[in-house]
């Protein structure tokens, strides 16, 4: 067995590396609730380009999905679970001890 | 697109999350003006509970229940008592009442009701405390008190139980709720003169204060500071109430009302 630390790849979560998955995680990580349309708008998708990932990051329990009415219009609300906030949290450092030790590699030659 | 850009890139996306958390987090929060204007303007309206608030007097008041904020003569104690037993609950309704449309509006919620918790909880903490009966010095006929009879539990009363104390909690429970250290310093920056003020009285600086503004040296008597009018409501409201002006407008200019 090798003493060396696991590489920070074996760290990234297949289910919120995806880019648009990450950047769903890093804006609800802003907001105690994000409304459907405001999100699509913001990281400029498509109603079923959104909803297929939404149900990937619900199905995680990375994510909640509230259906309400604001007035007479539906609306649908998002909101980070803690364990979303969790996992976010962890890819992050994932991608920045990757990016440490690219660095490091790319230093020593 | 503004997803995070490329998985081969690990640097390049790390790069566009935080872009990415940088503009939700400004959009998030760019509402955060209107309730720091209504809180400033809350503070800025007591200055009219007060009997003389922008002239030095040495006007005395017999009333223990001093209301308006700041231990100095008030126009009326049941006025100072519902203007703020009133007007704090009125005013975060009204905050209450803008993050609802905002959130209708631009479809982002901010957890704001950790702020109303915080202020009408302090509020309600200060009317069940200041209600108990306690015990009450003998009315000096002299009217001086000396400064060693003013126990530190006193001074604590003093200080803590005045109706602004509420409003600088809720501020600092608002700059948590909105993620902005500004906040939370403008509300101790009320917090602490609020505490100085009114545990020390207008102006007043404590012995160990003025031993240590004089360098260390000679008696620890207290002093009177009226640099910037300190020493009058008015003034001392307005100094108050200025970092949040600050921060209402500046926001309110960047981010053209938060409605966006």
């Amino acid at each position: 067995m090798s003493d060396e630390p696991a590489h920070p790849v074996l760290a990234l979560d297949e289910t919120v590396h995806q880019r648009i998955r990450l950047g769903i995680l890093t804006v609800l990580a802003e907001t105690a609730e994000c409304a459907f349309t405001t999100l699509r708008d913001q990281l400029q998708l498509s109603d079923g380009n959104l909803s297929r990932h939404l149900r990937v990051l619900e199905e995680a329990q990375l994510v909640e999905i509230r259906k309400g009415y604001e007035g007479r219009k539906p609306c649908t609300w998002l909101k980070l679970t803690r364990q979303g906030g969790a996992a976010l949290k962890q890819e992050l450092a994932a991608l920045e001890q990757l990016v440490a030790r690219l660095r490091a590699t790319d230093s020593l030659r | 697109m503004t997803t995070p850009a490329t998985t081969a890139d690990p640097g390049a996306m790390l790069d566009e999350v935080r872009r990415l958390r940088e503009q939700a987090r400004d959009r998030a929060h760019a509402g955060a003006w209107f309730p720091v204007a209504m809180l400033a303007a809350l503070l800025l309206a007591s200055i009219a509970l007060y009997r003389v608030p922008f002239a030095q007097t040495y006007v005395h008041s017999d009333d223990l229940h001093l209301w308006a904020g700041l231990p100095v003569a008030q126009r009326s104690a049941t006025a100072s008592y519902l203007f703020w037993f009133l007007g704090t609950p009125a005013t975060i309704a009204l905050i209450g009442a803008w993050y609802r449309w905002r959130a209708r509006r631009v479809g982002i919620r901010v957890p704001w009701r950790w702020f109303a918790i915080t202020a009408l909880g302090a509020l309600a903490a200060l009317a069940v405390i200041a209600a108990m009966p306690q015990d009450r010095p003998a009315p000096d006929p002299d009217m001086i008190i000396a400064v060693e009879q003013v126990t530190l539990l006193q001074e604590l009363r003093w200080g803590l139980l005045t109706p602004l104390m509420p409003i600088a909690l809720a501020i600092i429970a608002l700059g948590w709720v909105e993620r902005s250290r500004a906040l939370v310093f403008a509300g101790a920056w009320v917090g602490v003169i609020t505490y100085w003020q009114s545990s020390q009285g207008l102006g007043e600086l404590p012995g160990w204060l003025t031993w240590i503004l004089g360098g260390f040296q000679g008696p620890a008597l207290g002093g009177s500071l009226t640099l910037f009018g300190l020493n009058r409501p008015g003034p001392t409201l307005i100094l108050m109430a200025l970092p949040l002006l600050v921060f209402a407008v500046v926001r309110a200019v960047r981010t053209r009302g938060g409605l966006r």
